[in-house]
């Protein structure tokens, strides 16, 4: 596949995908290989965040020899540099060496002890090891530190979802909306927690949050999905009022119409499949 | 090239340079002569400010069609997997690992 396409693109995918944070590790180890075999003189500069891009993918896919040559370029070329050494702890994480790997990361750190990078690595090392608990001792050690870091708030909320504990990954969340108000799917997906924790209480607010993701997104079906199960259970709960069972149903009809539309507009084939999942669940045109 | 707002940009532009050298040129008179120097004469103070906003009319007309600021445009198209993604977090201890049992073994060799 690599070999059919021309040089700009795969250098323009790559680079894609390496500001877009994308992680589909596989086609870019293939076509990080290829360019970094066939075209190094060509890629200038751009070859050393190419290497790190590439030596990661690999990890990621188990491909360690080629992770090793990658990084062990980069070392040559960068002995002194943390990031370079960081690489190398990382490449001892995949080999499941996580002693000499946090020995690594403990070595840049008395160096330079405010690396908030190789701090997120020893979160890493814990998850690695499959010990959330202390993932999350160490993570809420850093947050301390860098309290306005949007990766690590969303790291720590994914680790406690992990645990089960959701008011306080809906704490983590409630932090990432205050930062970022605009954001769509900070809303959905604290929403979504909401939901999971159940409650008539928690439901009313779980779809105003899903409401405002659509305000703010109205491509977001799984918002839309989300409205519309939220304002179904609290209309058919028996402990809501009759008051709040017309105005859900109109909320959940509200929802269907628009999911209707986004499918016909986009998806038509499924339009049964909708049809038969609404009737299933009972929800009528609004009285 | 020389469209209208370009030129009304220009003549904007040296307004601001002809009251510039004016005013240079002023102060230089009132220290020869000796006055004492309050304020710049009306019509300097004046030719700046019209050339400031004929200079500003002209950039904006030049800057073509104002977009709405859309806080949240860069977030529409993407979605909770690319978000979603904490790269600095990255654990390689997953099942992707196991498709590869002949790494483990150059490990163990080397």
């Amino acid at each position: 596949m690599a070999a059919t396409m021309d040089f700009e693109d795969v250098r323009d995918k790559l680079r894609k995908w390496r500001e877009d944070k994308v992680r589909n590790s596989t086609e870019t180890a293939e076509l990080g290989e290829y360019l970094l075999a066939n075209y190094r003189r060509k890629l200038g500069d751009e070859v050393w965040p190419l290497f790190e891009q590439v030596s990661i993918a690999s990890l990621d896919c188990g491909k360690l020899s080629l992770a090793r040559l990658c990084i062990h370029a980069v070392r040559e070329q960068f002995p002194q540099s943390s990031r370079s050494k960081r690489l190398h702890g990382m490449l001892e994480e995949a080999e499941g060496d996580f002693e000499s790997a946090k020995e690594t990361y403990e070595e840049i750190l008395k160096g330079d002890p405010a690396n908030g990078l190789v701090m997120k690595r020893l979160v890493a090392i814990h998850k690695g090891k499959n010990d959330i608990p202390s993932a999350i001792k160490e993570l809420n050690k850093y947050i301390a530190s860098f309290m306005s870091d949007s990766e690590a708030w969303m790291e720590l909320a994914e680790l406690y979802i992990q645990e089960q504990d959701y008011s306080k990954a809906a704490f983590c969340f409630e932090e990432l909306i205050l930062y970022n108000p605009h954001h769509h799917l900070y809303h959905q997906r604290y929403a979504e927690i909401l939901y999971t924790q159940g409650g008539i209480d928690n439901l009313e607010i779980a779809r105003k949050y899903f409401a405002q993701a659509v305000k703010l997104n109205s491509n977001n079906i799984r918002a839309l999905y989300g409205m519309l199960l939220c304002a179904y259970h609290i209309a058919s709960s028996s402990k809501s009022t009759a008051k709040k069972k017309t105005e859900n149903t109109k909320y959940a009809s509200w929802a269907k119409v628009q999911l209707d539309y986004k499918y016909k507009q986009s998806e038509p084939k499924d339009e049964e499949v909708l049809g038969e999942m609404f009737d299933r669940l009972a929800i009528t045109s609004g009285n | 090239m020389a469209t209208f707002c370009h030129l009304i940009v220009i003549a904007g532009i040296l307004g601001l340079a002809h009251a510039a050298f004016s005013a240079a040129q002023h102060r230089s008179y009132i220290r020869l002569t000796e006055q004492e120097f309050t304020r710049l004469p009306a019509d300097i103070v004046l030719e700046c400010l019209l050339s400031l906003i004929v200079t500003c009319y002209g950039v904006i007309t030049m800057a073509g069609k104002f977009k709405g600021i859309r806080a949240m445009a860069e977030f529409q198209t993407k979605s909770m997997d690319t978000v979603g993604n904490r790269p600095s977090f990255y654990s390689f201890a997953h099942r992707g690992f196991k498709k590869q049992p002949e790494e483990a073994k150059t490990k163990n060799d080397s």
